[in-house]
């Protein structure tokens, strides 16, 4: 991984994020059988979320101002992304202990009023989302019907203002995916909030 | 006030305790009235005096018009700390960032401060500034996020706060996510402040 590289060319300690590579394209969903309470009561893991054309899984929260701003955008691709053949998992990998925002509670409450009909499951370990190396919320791994990742990074160009959205990433990447194609943006960013992971044990 | 409750040794003790931030504050306080005389203020928006010294302060910027400031700075090293008012750790870690430009600055070091708060947060920004004490200019962010992210660094993921270093000579030379304490800012700005050679 060049990043990584270039990390330690520069001799450089790099924080949290760097530790653990991140997930790159073409990889598998990392910890995809390990099971994860939704807000349903359910138990269940990425693989039992999985799509036949494919698998969205998405880290996020109930504080993050990002979240919010995305959030009826999140119910919308979430809740259509069935009907596309792909399957939606919603992780909260927050500590609930630095954000009360973020506790099952909360989840189940958010979901109920957003009218989420995917998935909105707890990482309780926070695990899940360090084997990704996914570092903030919300933020977005697409994986194809073959089971790789195909799409990573942002919903779209601009969390503020859903009117003045220019490129439309994961609504993108899921017809893709949905019709068999090759994804055309794979990798964007966008500012997020930080997972606040648990104290690994 | 977290520089209040916050317990941070204080390698210098005395030297520095919590009053001068109320002091700075008013003195922003006062700025902001001698500047509403020397110059209207944008928009007819009532806001609290200090924040219009903050506000006036809030320069938007682009990640190539960063480049410029750090190029501005050639001889300074330059910490560049990308922050917003609802990020918790940023606002953890922000009263020690303003401690390093009162302790460090007019030293060979400044402090680049972007707030990459959304724009109708702005009245939150510079209010968050004035309480701590911010009384020199500080940036927001301008434009896209991706464009912005990449343009400072690609091994940014976007993730807040990041933190940027930049030598003498305006080459970065380290970059984290996520908050330090102060003494941990100082241990990753040595090397660099050290270095008198680049």
């Amino acid at each position: 991984m060049n990043k990584v590289i270039a990390v330690s060319v520069l001799g450089v300690a790099a924080a949290a994020a760097a530790d653990v590579a991140a997930l790159s394209l073409g990889d598998a969903a990392p910890m995809a059988t390990v099971k994860m309470k939704s807000v349903d009561g359910r138990e269940l893991s990425i693989a039992e979320a999985a799509g036949a054309k494919g698998t969205l899984v998405m880290f996020s929260c109930n504080h993050c101002p990002y979240v919010k701003a995305w959030e009826d955008r999140i119910a919308s691709l979430g809740n259509g992304a069935p009907a596309q053949g792909v399957g939606v998992i919603v992780i909260n990998a927050n500590d609930p202990e630095a954000y009360p925002d973020d506790d099952y509670a909360a989840m189940q409450k958010r979901a109920q009023e957003k009218g989420f009909k995917f998935p909105y499951v707890v990482d309780a370990t926070s695990d899940v989302a360090r084997a990704f190396g996914a570092t903030r919320t919300p933020e977005v791994y697409l994986f194809d019907a073959a089971g790789k990742l195909v799409y990573k990074g942002a919903i779209d160009d601009n969390a503020q203002d859903a009117a003045k959205v220019q490129h439309r990433y994961l609504a993108d990447a899921l017809e893709a995916v949905s019709a068999g194609r090759e994804v055309a943006v794979r990798e964007t960013k966008a500012i997020g909030c930080s997972i606040k992971f648990r104290s690994a044990r | 006030m977290a520089a209040l409750t916050t317990p941070a040794p204080e390698p210098s003790p005395g030297r520095r305790t919590t009053g001068p931030s109320a002091v700075v504050a008013i003195a922003a306080a006062l700025a902001a009235l001698v500047g509403a005389c020397a110059k209207s203020p944008d928009a007819g928006v009532a806001r609290p005096s200090g924040d219009d010294a903050a506000h006036a302060q809030l320069v938007p910027v682009t990640a190539a018009q960063v480049a410029e400031v750090v190029a501005a700075a050639r001889g300074k090293v330059v910490l560049l700390n990308v922050w917003a008012t609802w990020c918790n750790p940023c606002r953890e870690e922000f009263p020690y960032l303003v401690r390093l430009h009162r302790e460090l600055g007019g030293k060979g070091f400044e402090l680049v401060l972007v707030s990459a708060d959304f724009e109708n947060q702005l009245p939150k920004v510079t209010e968050f500034l004035a309480a701590e004490g911010v009384d020199f200019r500080t940036y927001r962010k301008l434009g896209a996020d991706s464009e912005f992210i990449d343009g400072l660094d690609p091994r940014w993921s976007g993730a807040l706060p990041a933190t940027f270093v930049y030598d003498r000579s305006g080459t970065l030379r380290d970059f984290w996510e996520g908050d330090l304490s102060y003494e941990g800012f100082l241990e990753r700005l040595e090397p660099w402040l050290n270095d008198k050679a680049s």
